[in-house]
């Protein structure tokens, strides 16, 4: 068995009125940052697909901010998609 | 029969499918564990893949699938064969197939490194597997949007008291989504303000209505003025209809429920002598505003409008299960009676109607096998959920024995909702489609309020709360119509990468269907549809399992039922387009070009199933001779 915390009642309903009312919102708000924060990459690491968009002097400069990023936008980029992506 | 049987009876048989057989197949089949580290673990983004409770992910599975579907799809068949078949249905298809398609499509992504099911299928079955479900999930969203633009036009256009809600609903969208995400207001107070503002509106539509003295009703200051934009919109054509249509079913929303001698009245959109519905301006006019409405939500920014509508619907739907379900508990042990004295649990609706099973020349054909499994869809299993289950779920899982909590839990609570509209629309007494709904819940809520809220203003809320569901999936359908049309054709058609080329493109295929006029067709062809698309995700689930030396019964039985019932329901459904429709003499021509497409449509899905179960059955055979990879791909 797992060991998760046991959770009250009232905080179960909580979580479940919010997953039914307001979870795919919040779901929408991180992806909408996350493709900004993805184009900000590509405009400033395009050095990383073969993109000089920026002189290489500022990427590396900016370089220490954008490491936590980079595993993850990598990933997010690559990873393989189709209209049921788009969809949900 | 009473309400309190029918709630008894759903407990009983839900707790006994959960507990006996759902959790039997998640431990000794799937043998989901605890200890597996799931996609939303092993490939967290903070995005897609991000783990999340399974109380929220419970809330935002059921959210996300039930919507309009356990409900219409129930009136319907309710009406055309008695509530019986519909309940045996509703009951047994959650128990063997229903939850077994939720859970597994989630657990077998969950099992493929979140992988939508079109990726899986193209691993595992083949690789034009892919490419025809897409073809398959563009079709089936155009059913879908048809089938409901025509029964919110139909209701629209019949029901003065209904539309101003809606425009409210529209505009209290709008200032939600203002306060929210630019004023940056408490979620709480908007929450009220524009929840308040929209259930009031909803309740001053049948403010004022009264009787004349021959018991005609005489609508309230807002219906009248409803009344008087639908007059002057008809006046357009000096009132003459547009074209006429026949439904051969009876099941349009423009037919009157037969009165107590079996027989159905004459309406001004109906002729009993001839059976034919006038399609007037104003329903065009509905038809039309409703895809205005879905334009905005389909192209606004979604935090603009098409999110805040949602948000405010949610709430108002959820109040009205609430309410309606304390209402089917109370009814018969409290006795409470409506206003002409009837007990308000008591069932008015036969229990069993025709069967259908006579075939007659130039008829339509409404056998109770297959029909009735593609025309209560959602609320028994549905494709729907598989899709949605194996993207939008699958990469939240936190644990794998969520899975079954999450999904197989989600679509029991779906069943319910069904159920909870079953018992609606069988005690109501009068009207026909959604009417009959809304008067049922009018019902239950004057029940479950004790009396302290009249029938009408439950009526009121009853059709407030169906309108609201069926249009925040109406906006959701072409949003995500516009997106597959423009991954399906952009490449080809540039023009069509642009979205609102592509929403309009979408939206006059959808207008093309409702004006057609054979809305029972629509939904049936809907349905089968959607039933092919659970069947195919349970042909994945069990070609997945086969690959993985696991025993596929608790899927292959399911999904060979449902495959064979739903292509027999589409190619029945076509033959009715053909016989009453396409062929007849008489017929007016957007009627039978309408039908023809239908048709046409009809065939596409037939072939599209063939291909697919062809290439599933190869790759069940390839398992089985003891295969551990999916065939090569051409040119690989």
């Amino acid at each position: 068995m797992s060991d998760r915390p046991r959770k009250s009642i009232f905080q179960n309903l909580k979580e479940i009125i919010y997953g039914m009312a307001a979870h795919d919102m919040s779901r929408y708000a991180v992806r909408t940052r996350a493709s900004m924060e993805h184009l900000f990459i590509l405009i400033t690491m395009g050095d990383l697909l073969g993109i000089p968009i920026l002189p290489p002097y500022y990427s590396l400069r900016l370089l220490p901010y954008v490491v936590p990023q980079i595993a993850t936008w990598k990933r997010r980029m690559l990873r393989e998609k189709d209209v049921s992506d788009a969809m949900f | 029969m009473n309400t309190l049987v029918v709630v008894i009876a759903a407990v009983v048989v839900i707790y006994l499918a959960y507990n006996f057989y759902a959790k039997r197949i998640d431990r000794d089949v799937i043998q989901a564990n605890d200890k597996k580290a799931t996609p939303a673990k092993m490939y967290m983004d903070g995005v897609d893949f991000m783990p999340a409770s399974r109380n929220v992910l419970y809330g935002y599975h059921f959210k996300s699938i039930a919507a309009a579907g356990p409900i219409v799809g129930v009136i319907t068949a309710a009406n055309l064969w008695g509530w019986l078949p519909a309940i045996l249905w509703l009951l047994i298809g959650v128990s063997f197939i229903g939850w077994a398609s939720d859970y597994s499509a989630i657990m077998v992504s969950v099992r493929n490194d979140g992988n939508s099911m079109s990726a899986i299928a193209h691993k595992l079955i083949a690789p034009r597997t892919r490419t025809i479900l897409f073809v398959f999930i563009f079709f089936y969203l155009l059913l879908v949007a048809g089938a409901f633009v025509g029964i919110l036009a139909a209701i629209l256009a019949a029901r003065p008291d209904v539309p101003f809600g809606i425009l409210m609903l529209a505009l209290m969208g709008l200032l939600a989504g203002q306060m929210l995400y630019k004023m940056k207001m408490n979620l709480v107070t908007v929450t009220a303000i524009v929840v308040i503002v929209t259930l009031a509106a909803m309740v001053l539509g049948p403010l004022g209505q009264t009787k004349d003295a021959n018991g005609k009703l005489v609508q309230g200051p807002v219906g009248q003025a409803t009344v008087a934009l639908n007059n002057a919109v008809n006046a357009v054509t000096g009132n003459a209809s547009l074209y006429s249509v026949v439904d051969p079913t009876n099941a349009d929303p423009r037919i009157p429920a037969p009165g107590a001698d079996g027989k159905r009245a004459s309406t001004a959109v109906y002729n009993a002598d001839t059976g034919e519905i006038k399609t007037m301006p104003s329903y065009l006019f509905w038809a039309l505003f409703l895809l205005v409405f879905s334009y905005l939500g389909a192209n606004l920014p979604i935090w603009r409008f098409a999110q805040p509508v949602n948000y405010i619907g949610f709430w108002i739907t959820l109040l009205t299960i609430l309410l309606s379900a304390v209402g089917a508990v109370l009814a018969p042990l409290t006795g409470i009676k409506d206003a002409s004295g009837a007990a308000i649990g008591a069932f008015a609706l036969p229990a069993l109607k025709d069967m259908g099973f006579a075939l007659k020349a130039g008829a339509a054909w409404q056998p109770i096998w297959p029909m009735l499994f593609v025309t209560i869809a959602c609320g028994a299993i549905s494709g729907w959920h598989a899709l949605f289950g194996s993207v939008g779920t699958a990469r939240q899982l936190e644990y794998e024995t969520d899975a079954l909590p999450v999904g197989g839990g989600a679509m029991f609570s779906e069943n319910t909702l069904a159920l909870l509209s079953l018992v609606a629309v069988s005690i109501a007494g009068a009207g026909g489609g959604g009417g009959r709904f809304a008067a049922g819940v009018g019902k239950l809520v004057f029940a479950g309020t004790f009396g302290a809220l009249p029938e009408a203003f439950g009526t009121a809320l009853g059709f407030g709360a169906f309108v609201v569901i069926v249009l925040t999936v109406v906006q959701l359908v072409f949003r995500v119509m516009r997106v597959t049309l423009t991954e399906w054709v952009g490449e080809a058609v540039p023009a069509v990468k642009n979205m609102h080329v592509s929403t309009i493109i979408s939206m006059v295929l959808t207008l093309a269907l409702v004006l057609s006029g054979t809305w029972v067709y629509l939904w049936q062809l809907f349905g089968a549809s959607n039933q092919l698309m659970a069947a195919l995700s349970l042909l994945l689930v069990t070609v997945w399992l086969k690959s993985e030396k696991r025993n596929p019964a608790y899927a292959l039985w399911p999904m060979l039922f449902m495959y064979i019932t739903t292509l027999a329901a589409t190619a029945v459904t076509a033959r009715n387009l053909y016989v009453t429709i396409a062929t007849k003499a008489g017929m007016a021509a957007v009627s039978v070009g309408g039908a023809w497409a239908m048709i046409l449509v009809s065939l596409l899905l037939i072939v599209a199933a063939l291909m697919i179960g062809y290439d599933g059955w190869k790759a069940y055979q390839r398992y089985g001779q003891g295969a551990t990879t999916a065939a090569p791909a051409p040119g690989d």
